[in-house]
């Protein structure tokens, strides 16, 4: 199932990833995921009822948190967003376009995070969240190869996508990525699934 | 002597010692963890348009929203989760983000933007516990932030349609309280026999969905089907919030005004607890419940 897997290097971009299938085009986790089952492929089918509630409730944490959070430090963090961010949204655009597009993302995203709660929140405090979320991730994963036991599934897809992209990016400041660091498992999940399905030699994620 | 930990929050009606889900979230908890927190329902209340209530106020420090409020308790040594493995309290958090995600949007549509059920329960509920002219703005405001809400993590930017989001906000939370009632199967309560966190979050986020009356009801009526979780929310209800002279202290401070003053009397218990059965027999459904009643006559000295 690395079609899947795939998609997710990519998620943080919005819309991205999506597939292309004959003349049908889906994007986003959700509806490739449902779209791929009704093709007869799922990860899941393996699982009884309460291990997909689980499952389901641990892909909403992910959600809930490290999405939130790194939209959180895209567009709200000033230091990201005056070196990385804005130039990179408004890139593809002519000015003054590049300008005007970043500026309305980023007044979207803080109109999000104000309704969610999120808008009284400093960094350090999302930094925190992130390390539950992690310690949460961790304590589940335990010593098993993936989340599932022996089998990975879309939660497994989704962790790796998210963690792989925190552990790769460069931003301004590396407390995000050192969050994840201090959980060898999960650096150990990314690297093996990096490894198994990505074929991959050597890991391109930095230790230090 | 322990400090006093006082709630603000939201009343009760319908049964239930609130109507508002944030603010049943730290009641049930304190009652799992034995907190004694001594409760104030507050009429007039400009914090509520601002998402504040329910707050905490201790002798140093004021405190809102739910997972501080019960982080405090944790540090005072009210913890409700002390038995749970680190498996068990890293699921509570996955489940707590799947009730955020999926079920919040559905219920706070329900509860603001269902035009008939706003319009004929939850803004004169809420209107009825403000004070003039606060009660022509507030629910209004309360109503927009929640719409907002729906919009802004659902929607699609930039013009955000209500109609785009409804369907699949209701498809999520029926999938939602299906996914809950498959994890609760036939347990007492999420893990094992005694109350957690987690269930305190799940009675927090249903009862007010199962108990308050509604004209359009569909994720009600979804809610109804699922007896494990019904069962659950009554079973709570039963042993927690059995509204007795000896439980709850309950104060209702109205607000200042041409004819309000705050009222307390005490009655012998046997007098009241007879009173409070005839009030509950006659209180018809979609008015609040005797816990309105017994504010007006009860008070722990």
């Amino acid at each position: 199932m690395s079609l899947v897997a795939e998609a997710l290097v990519s998620q943080i971009a919005g819309k991205v990833p999506f597939i292309h299938v004959g003349n049908q085009v889906v994007s986003e986790l959700g509806p490739i995921v449902q779209f791929v089952k009704a093709k007869g492929h799922s990860l899941s089918d393996g699982l009884d009822e309460v291990q997909k509630a689980e499952m389901k409730a641990y892909m909403e944490l992910v959600n809930n948190m490290l999405l939130t959070a790194e939209l959180y430090l895209q567009w709200c963090d000033d230091a990201t967003v005056g070196e990385i961010t804005h130039a990179r949204y408004g890139s593809p655009y002519p000015w003054p376009l590049n300008h005007i597009l970043a500026y309305q993302k980023q007044w979207e995203v803080k109109r999000k995070m104000k309704a969610i709660g999120w808008g009284n929140k400093t960094l350090d405090q999302v930094l925190e969240d992130v390390d539950q979320c992690c310690q949460a991730l961790s304590q589940r994963l335990g010593t098993q190869p993936y989340f599932f036991n022996k089998q990975p599934t879309e939660l497994d897809a989704l962790v790796f996508g998210h963690l792989y992209t925190i552990l790769t990016t460069q931003m301004t400041n590396d407390e995000l990525s050192e969050k994840v660091k201090n959980y060898s498992n999960l650096l150990a999940f990314c690297r093996r699934i990096e490894q198994h399905y990505f074929g991959k030699g050597s890991s391109s994620i930095r230790l230090s | 002597m322990a400090a006093p930990l006082e709630l603000s929050c939201w009343g009760g009606g319908w049964g239930l010692p609130s109507v508002h889900s944030d603010s049943l979230v730290v009641m049930a908890y304190a009652k799992f963890s034995g907190a004694p927190l001594k409760v104030n329902v507050i009429d007039n209340n400009w914090r509520g348009s601002r998402g504040d209530v329910p707050v905490l106020t201790t002798e140093d420090n004021t405190i809102s929203q739910p997972a501080k409020i019960l982080n405090f308790l944790r540090k005072q040594k009210y913890n409700a989760d002390y038995e749970l493995s680190a498996k068990q309290g890293a699921d509570t958090l996955a489940y707590i983000a799947l009730l955020e995600e999926k079920l919040l949007p559905a219920v706070l549509h329900t509860f603001w933007v269902e035009s008939d059920n706003y319009f004929t329960v939850t803004k004169p509920w809420f209107a009825s516990r403000m004070p003039f002219p606060l009660s022509l703005i507030l629910p209004g405001r309360m109503s927009k932030g929640a719409l907002n809400r729906i919009l802004l993590t659902r929607g699609e930017p930039p013009f955000y349609h209500l109609r785009e989001v409804e369907a699949q906000i209701y498809r999520d939370a029926k999938e939602c309280l299906n996914l809950l009632s498959n994890r609760l199967g036939t347990s007492q309560f999420f893990f094992g026999d005694m109350p957690s966190t987690l269930d305190a979050y799940v009675f927090g986020f249903l009862a007010p969905l199962y108990k308050v009356r509604f004209p359009k009801v569909q994720l009600q009526e979804h809610l109804k089907q699922l007896s494990n979780l019904c069962r659950f929310c009554d079973d709570i209800l039963n042993s927690y919030f059995r509204v007795s002279l000896g439980d709850l202290h309950v104060q209702k401070v109205k607000p200042r005004g041409p004819a309000t003053t705050s009222v307390k009397f005490t009655v012998a218990s046997s007098l009241y607890e007879r009173l409070l059965a005839l009030c509950q027999h006659l209180s018809p459904p979609h008015f609040p419940s005797a816990l309105q009643y017994r504010s007006l006559f009860a008070t722990r000295q």
